[in-house]
Formats: C-alpha cells, sequence, structure tokens
C-alpha cells in the first residue's frame, strides 16, 4: 500500500509556490509604487542613480538584520553599530586599517549581542536596545560628539564615484552583499538552518543543528553588514557622524517587514528584503523629488508599513470574518422579534 | 526460554530525571536489543516521555547511564543522533515552512563546503520516503500537509538517519487504521532487518500485534517488563493503573433527543463542499471519516472558528434562534469546542492549569472585573478532578503536564462552562486507557444533561461507542448517515474510503 499526496496539476502547482513564497505582497506593493511614481513623479527613475543610492542606504543594513529576524530575533543595535563603526574609522588615520578595525569592531559588536541572547538569556528585544544606548554614547565619547573627519579626503571622494554606468561602489557593495546572503540562506546548509531555529527552535535542536551557533552567526552577519554601512557612509560623506543612521533602524525593519519577513522568524528571504528596500527607496526619492518635507514622507512610509501587515493573508481572512459577522449581526438586528 | 539473546543495542541503567522536585522517571533500567520491538506503555504522565528523551539524550539524567553497543552515550542530542538513536517526538517537531525533503534531512543535510548538495539530499530523502512506503511530494512545504502525512514526514526523517535504534512516541495517534497497519508492517520489516524499535503506543492491540517485549511503567518506575507472549493485554491495563480498571467499556447510553439546539446549512468552507448537520438536545453525533475528509475544517467553520464561504449556522438559545457567524459570539452563546491540535488552539502552555481552566470562565469567576482567587481554585480543581488530572496540582503551568493530561485540561476547561452545544475534535487522542473511559463518561454526561455534542474522532472504536449517530464525512461532505444500530467498523470504513467493502 501507499500513502501520500497525488501530485497536483499546473494550476495547484502555481497557487502551492504562491503560498509557499513569502514575497508576494511586497512585489505587489512594489508594483504599485512603480506605476503610481512612473505616472506622478517619472524623474525618480530618470534620477535612477539617486535612488540607486537610496535603496542601497536602507538595503543593506535591511539585508543583515534579515538574517536575524529568520530566526525570530531582533537586533535594534544596527543603527548605532553603523554609528560607532564610522566614528572608529574616521579615527584612525590609517584608512585600510580603519576600515578592517570597523569591520572588526561590527562582529565584535554582533558577538557581544549574541552572547548576552544565548548565554545570559536575554530577550534579544531588551539586550539590543541596551547596546542601541550603549554604542550610541560611545559613538558619542569617541568622536568628542562631533564630526569626524576623514584624513584620507580623495579616497572618500574617489570611492563617491560610479563605476560603470550607474552602479557607484556603494551599489555595487549592496548588490554582492545581497547574492551573498541570499546564497547564504537557500544554499548553504548553516543559512538554510536559520529557518528552522526560526521556524521551530525545540525541533531544530532536537534535530541536531547546533542552534546556538547559528543564532551567533547571525548576530555576526547583522553587524558586520551594519558595520560595512558605517564604512561606506563615512567614505562617501569623508566624515564619521556619530549621530549617523538615526533613520536607518526604523527604514531597515520597515523594508523586511514590508518584504514578508516574519519577525517571529522561520518566514521570509532577503528577496524579500530587497523588494521591501525598493519600495521604500523608489518612494523616499520621488517624494523628496516632488518637495515633500521628511516628516510626512515618514507618514507615507508608515502607512506603506500598514499596508504591507494588514494584508498578510491570515490578517485578510480575519478581517474579512469580522466585517462580515459585524453586518450579519445589523441585518439580525433588523428582523424584529 | 531464551536461547542466545543477542547482546542489547541500547542498553540503559538506573535512569532518574527530575523536574523540581517530583520525580519523572525513577530508577529504569531498559535494555533493547537488534530485531526486537520493546513496547513502553503506561499512564499519562508515568514517565514513559520523558525517559525516550533522556535515551535520546535531549535531556540530561540525574543518575544512570545509557549505552549504544556497549559504548556510553554523551553529547546531548547530537552525540545520541550519532550514536544511532533517533526519536520520533509524540509532538510534532518539523520547520513548517521547509521543504519535505530539507524537513526528512534536517540536522543530516549534505553538504559539500558547507553548500548543500540539492540532488543528494532529495535522492536520500526519497529514499527514506520509499522505505516507509509513502509518496509526498519533496518539494511541498510541510506547513501544506495532513496531520497524517506530517507525521509519516517525521518518521521517515527518523529512519533516514539509519538509526540502530528507532523509537517512536505515540506514532499512530493521528492516523486512521488503514494508515496505522500500514505503519505497524513497516516497522515489522525494519525490525527484521536488525533495527532496535522502541514503540510507545496508548493503543494495547497495536502492541500485541507487532511487539515482542513489553515495559509498563507506572508512576516513573518499571512495574514489569516481559516478553509479550508471557502477557494478556487486560493484565498489563491491569499493571499500568495498578488497579483493576472496573469499566464497562460496552455500556450503550439510551440517547433520548430532544429539542433542536444547532442547525448548520449549507456550509461551504476550505475543503468543506455543502453540509447539513442538526444536532439535537441530549443526542451524541459522530463525525467519522478518513484523515484529511474535511470534518475539522467542517466542525472549525461551525463554530466560527473559521471563516465560511457560505451557509449559516443557528443555535436554540432557550428557544430563541441565534446566528452564529464567529467565534468569540459564538463561545458565549454556550458554544464549546475542544480542538484537534491542543498544543496551539486549545492551550496557554505557560499559564497555570487553574488559568486555563478559568479562562473561558473569567465572567462566572469574578465580581467587578476582578478575578475572584479563590472562588477560581476550587472551581478548577473541582474540573481538574472531574476529568482526572495527574497530578492534580492547578498551580502547575501546563506546558508541565504530559500530552495526555493536558488534553484533560482542555476538557476541563470547557466543561466548566456547561455548554448547550459542544464539539470535541478527536478527544481522547494520546489519552490512556483509563482517562479515555473517563472522557468518555464526561461526554455521555454532558449529553444526559441535556447539551448537544459533536464528537469527531478517527478512532472507530470510540466514534461507534460514543456516538447516537454516525455521519460519515469524505471530501467535505456528508456520505452517509448510520444509525447506531448499523454503525459497525465495515460500514463506517467503507462509506469513508468511497469503496464498498460491506457487500459485493
Ligand atoms: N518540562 C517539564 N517540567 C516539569 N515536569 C515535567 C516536564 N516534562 C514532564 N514533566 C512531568 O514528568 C512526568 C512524566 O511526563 P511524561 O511526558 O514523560 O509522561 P508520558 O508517560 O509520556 O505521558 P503521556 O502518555 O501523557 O504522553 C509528568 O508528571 C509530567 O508532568
Ligand atoms: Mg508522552
Amino acid at each position: 500500500m501507499k500513502l501520500g499526496t497525488e501530485q497536483s496539476g499546473l494550476l495547484g502547482r502555481v497557487r502551492n509556490l504562491a503560498a509557499r513564497r513569502t514575497e508576494g505582497r511586497g512585489l505587489i506593493l512594489l508594483a504599485l509604487v512603480i506605476i503610481v511614481v512612473a505616472i506622478l513623479e517619472p524623474t525618480a527613475f530618470t534620477a535612477y542613480s539617486v535612488t540607486l543610492g537610496r535603496v542601497a542606504l536602507i538595503g543593506l543594513v535591511a539585508l543583515g538584520l534579515t538574517a536575524v529576524i529568520l530566526m525570530g530575533e531582533l537586533d535594534l543595535s544596527v543603527a548605532s553599530t553603523l554609528a560607532v563603526s564610522g566614528v572608529i574609522m574616521a579615527s584612525i588615520p590609517d584608512l585600510g586599517l580603519g576600515i578592517v578595525v570597523a569591520l572588526a569592531a561590527g562582529i565584535l559588536i554582533g558577538i557581544v549581542n549574541a552572547v548576552f541572547v544565548v548565554y545570559v538569556g536575554i530577550n534579544s528585544f531588551i539586550a539590543t536596545l541596551g547596546m542601541l544606548f550603549a554604542l550610541r554614547g560611545l559613538a558619542f565619547v569617541i568622536s568628542d560628539e562631533k564630526p569626524v573627519r576623514l584624513s584620507n579626503i580623495d579616497a572618500g571622494i574617489a570611492f563617491g564615484a560610479p563605476l560603470i554606468g550607474p552602479v557607484t561602489p556603494r551599489v555595487l557593495i549592496f548588490i554582492v552583499a545581497f547574492i551573498a546572503l541570499q546564497v547564504f540562506l537557500t544554499r548553504v546548509r548553516a543559512g538554510r538552518e536559520f529557518y528552522a531555529v526560526g521556524g521551530n527552535r525545540q525541533a531544530a535542536f532536537d534535530a541536531g543543528i547546533p542552534v546556538r551557533r547559528r543564532i551567533f552567526t547571525g548576530f555576526m552577519i547583522s553587524g558586520f553588514v551594519a558595520a560595512l554601512a558605517g564604512v561606506i557612509n563615512t567614505l562617501e560623506r569623508t566624515a564619521a557622524d556619530p549621530t549617523a543612521g538615526s533613520s536607518v533602524l526604523l527604514a531597515s525593519f520597515a523594508a523586511a517587514i514590508i518584504g514578508g519577513v516574519v519577525l517571529t522568524g522561520g518566514r521570509g528571504s532577503v528577496v524579500g528584503t530587497l523588494i521591501g528596500a525598493l519600495s521604500l527607496g523608489i518612494l523616499q526619492v520621488a517624494l523628496t523629488l516632488s518637495g515633500v518635507q521628511t516628516d510626512i514622507q515618514d507618514i507615507f512610509i508608515g502607512s506603506i508599513l500598514l499596508i504591507a501587515v494588514i494584508t498578510d493573508p491570515t490578517q485578510l481572512r480575519a478581517a474579512a470574518a469580522s466585517v462580515r459577522s459585524f453586518f450579519q449581526r445589523r441585518e439580525k438586528a433588523q428582523i424584529p422579534t | 526460554m531464551k536461547p542466545d539473546m543477542p547482546l542489547p543495542v541500547l542498553e540503559a541503567s538506573s535512569i532518574v530525571k527530575r523536574f523540581g522536585g517530583a520525580v519523572a522517571v525513577d530508577d529504569v533500567s531498559i535494555a533493547v536489543s537488534a530485531g526486537e520491538i520493546h513496547a513502553v506503555v503506561g499512564e499519562n504522565g508515568a514517565g514513559k516521555s520523558t525517559l525516550m528523551r533522556v535515551l535520546a539524550g535531549i535531556l540530561t539524567a540525574d543518575q544512570g547511564t545509557v549505552k549504544v553497543g556497549g559504548e556510553l552515550l554523551e553529547g546531548g542530542a547530537k552525540g545520541s543522533l550519532e550514536a544511532g538513536i533517533a526519536l520520533v517526538h509524540q509532538e510534532l517537531s518539523l520547520i513548517p515552512e521547509m521543504t519535505v525533503a530539507e524537513n526528512i534531512m534536517l540536522g543530516s543535510t549534505p553538504t559539500s563546503y558547507g553548500f548543500i548538495r540539492t540532488r543528494q539530499l532529495k535522492a536520500a530523502a526519497a529514499e527514506a520516503l520509499d522505505e516507509i512506503g509513502v509518496s509526498v511530494d519533496l518539494n511541498e512545504s510541510v506547513a501544506r500537509l495532513s496531520v497524517a502525512l506530517r507525521q509519516f514526514v517525521e518518521i521517515a526523517r527518523a529512519v533516514a538517519r539509519k538509526p540502530r535504534v528507532l523509537i517512536l512516541d505515540e506514532p499512530t495517534a493521528t492516523l486512521t487504521p488503514a494508515e496505522t497497519d500500514h505503519l505497524l508492517a513497516m516497522l515489522q520489516r525494519l525490525a527484521n532487518r536488525g533495527m532496535a524499535i522502541i514503540y510507545i503506543s496508548h493503543r494495547i492491540p497495536e502492541v500485541f500485534t507487532i511487539c515482542t517485549t513489553i515495559t509498563v511503567l507506572r508512576d516513573g518506575k518499571v512495574v514489569d517488563s516481559t516478553p509479550l507472549v508471557e502477557t494478556t493485554p487486560s493484565a498489563v491495563i491491569d499493571k499500568m493503573v495498578g488497579r483493576e480498571l472496573s469499566l464497562d467499556l460496552s455500556s450503550r447510553r439510551v440517547a433520548t433527543p430532544g429539542a433542536l439546539v444547532l442547525s448548520a446549512r449549507g456550509i461551504r468552507a476550505h475543503n468543506v463542499n455543502g453540509v447539513d448537520l442538526d444536532v439535537r438536545s441530549g443526542e451524541i453525533i459522530g463525525l467519522g471519516g478518513l484523515v484529511g475528509a474535511g470534518r475539522t475544517e467542517l466542525v472549525r467553520a461551525i463554530v466560527g472558528a473559521d471563516p465560511r464561504y457560505g451557509g449559516t449556522v443557528t443555535l436554540w438559545v432557550d428557544g430563541h434562534p441565534r446566528n452564529i457567524t464567529s467565534y468569540q459570539p459564538a463561545v458565549r452563546a454556550g458554544i464549546g469546542y475542544v480542538p484537534e491540535e491542543r498544543r496551539t488552539d486549545g492551550l496557554a502552555l505557560t499559564m497555570s492549569v487553574s488559568d486555563n481552566i478559568a479562562l473561558p470562565n473569567r465572567r462566572e469567576l469574578s465580581s467587578a472585573g476582578v478575578i475572584l482567587a479563590g472562588k477560581t481554585a476550587r472551581f478548577a480543581s473541582n474540573l481538574a478532578d472531574a476529568v482526572g488530572l495527574r497530578p492534580p496540582v492547578i498551580t502547575r503551568d501546563v506546558g508541565e503536564y504530559s500530552g495526555g493530561n493536558q488534553q484533560k485540561v482542555v476538557i476541563a476547561k470547557w466543561l466548566g462552562r456547561k455548554p448547550r452545544f459542544i464539539v470535541l475534535d478527536e478527544p481522547t487522542r494520546g489519552v490512556d486507557v483509563g482517562a479515555k473511559a473517563e472522557i468518555h463518561r464526561i461526554v455521555r454526561e454532558l449529553a444526559d444533561n441535556g447539551a448537544a455534542v459533536l464528537v469527531v474522532s478517527s478512532d472507530l472504536p470510540e466514534l461507534l461507542e460514543l456516538s447516537d449517530v454516525i455521519h460519515v464525512v469524505r471530501d467535505g461532505r456528508i456520505t452517509g448517515t448510520l444509525s447506531a444500530a448499523d454503525a459497525n467498523e465495515k460500514s463506517v470504513m467503507s462509506l469513508a474510503s468511497g469503496e464498498n467493502l460491506v457487500g459485493a
């Protein structure tokens, strides 16, 4: 006797794929953003180099964050990591050494976060919230509360220049980071096991997956990528600002969530995060080009974020049911008894 | 008698495991040899699962040693896996978002330089599925599989490891009779090839079909361990409960259906294609059918736990019709629902028994919005007694109770509401024989006191014993209705499978 499912037809397979992927909503949202922007503010596309830069800025930190969120943990310290690593880099006269030390600092921060979460057993929201404050303070202390100018300004200017077409080194690094993480999370065993750790941690542990080591890796990736973003920012601006990245934290979380990464872990992808970053980046540039103030821009971003979450299929079903029951109750109330 | 018993593959000696002050496993020794199917039975909370978790290295014993092939086991879950022990957990332990193939190879994914070797992964997964005779799309995500298929995927994962010792903790609780037979035949095949198997089940007949040795646990201690041929089912049950079980399992209630309590018309929902159903006061309606026939979806749609695509549900409250559209109002109107997936739908595992029982009864237990502690405690402990919770400590977290006892808490929770209409989906899955009889008694009592009862069960004897009328569901429709007098295993199964097993 054979037990099992029957292979469904093409339609069934398409439906399966749609149900399995998490990027659907993000993709629809991105399409909407593109259409609306193309009609109302097409310059956002003609000025694609600006747009690309913006996407890379938002997206890079979000990519690292995705690795942590997939395991059901949070890393609120990314923005402060970005600031502190930039300041460290600018404070070291030798550019190469500065970059290496800054990136190492990012990894170290990731390790500290992971130690708190894994060994001390602090909830990652709280542990990284603590790191958010501590590192921001550290950035101010190192920089003496002033922007630190890069000693090798020429290198910074050279770094900002486009390499091929509109592709600046920043965009290139973003693309490389995206590909590397995509490969890591889908093709490398350790990365793929992030999904297991986030999806059902006990089951992952029981299956012999080194859960703690995976969590360490995740936080290290997130810390490293945030530091990388700090390095890039410092190079492009030829100075490190200790207050840098204050808007990065929220934007990167927003990008991941819009892209369908679930905060409780186990569901999502860096492709989704890329889609989220694209939607946000295009929207921000378009709004800026049409002269909308940044405060108002935030309202738009907030709305997009809420739309993305509300249109989650399971949420939609629940909402539809409650709307229906509301009206049915109404109907009933009108029947005289 | 035993000419040359082979050396045991697995040998655990004097295992002790405590949780806080309580001793869950108390000085247990057990040995299993190659080719042997060793049954471990006992009441809910006897310590079966705990002992298995110790053997699989997931829990560390407070005392005692585990040896595999003469070598001392160490290194936790990973060490045990490497030594050749594979455990199929009582609770499903798959990663819902991963594919079938990935789940089967979880923890032993083939790689080269860290990269997953997809082709090899799928080949190994396919081989494991083949070995257990199940065909599932390897690329399907586990979240979309039926409970029974998930169970088989888990077994495939254990088998894929090519273990020397395979432990199965209540693998048949979610399976239909046909699937169970399939599983038992497969285990026999594996044992014939020299695998040592430990098999946990509350279904004594299963144990007597395939096992060679049986160990009975009670309160964490081994009370008996003998070759199967030297004992009988009733002797085993007596040893499990430690007393003579004086239950008349064949007692049939005389049903006296009263007024209509619930009527569902044209119900359509996911996997439900137009069902009409009436339940009267004092009546127990059984829903039979194969796993995946749409019974759970049907009852969830009726109580409003899942959205309906169409149809109406009317509950008669003291002679007045009430439209049931969503779950919360349904509960307030007097509907009770004991769900199939108790760990996710029915319980707050990190809350105490008493909080869980009080949850749907907050109104009755509070005054001016404040929950009355004394009243709640009395209320909860009365109900815990009624369902035979063991140990009856209502301040303990539900998550610390064994699987069967958790089920009792879910039922206790709804009993307290004295529902007009109650749905029980697989009410005795994973529940031991004594508690099962107890739950059956409670269900009958509910009906005798005027409640309308709807029971979903894949356990045919249970369905036959409890129901006054059985509706058989197939492909989301009711394909036949049998009165208590006409129903037997054959007639239900033939309607459920759509094959004519009776006549012809
Ligand atoms: N994590 C835990 N913390 C505290 N107590 C526990 C824990 N796990 C199990 N126990 C207790 O240990 C005892 C044995 O539980 P176990 O799950 O091994 O029983 P079981 O024989 O598998 O029962 P069932 O047939 O219901 O699955 C029970 O009294 C249970 O309450
Ligand atoms: Mg158990």
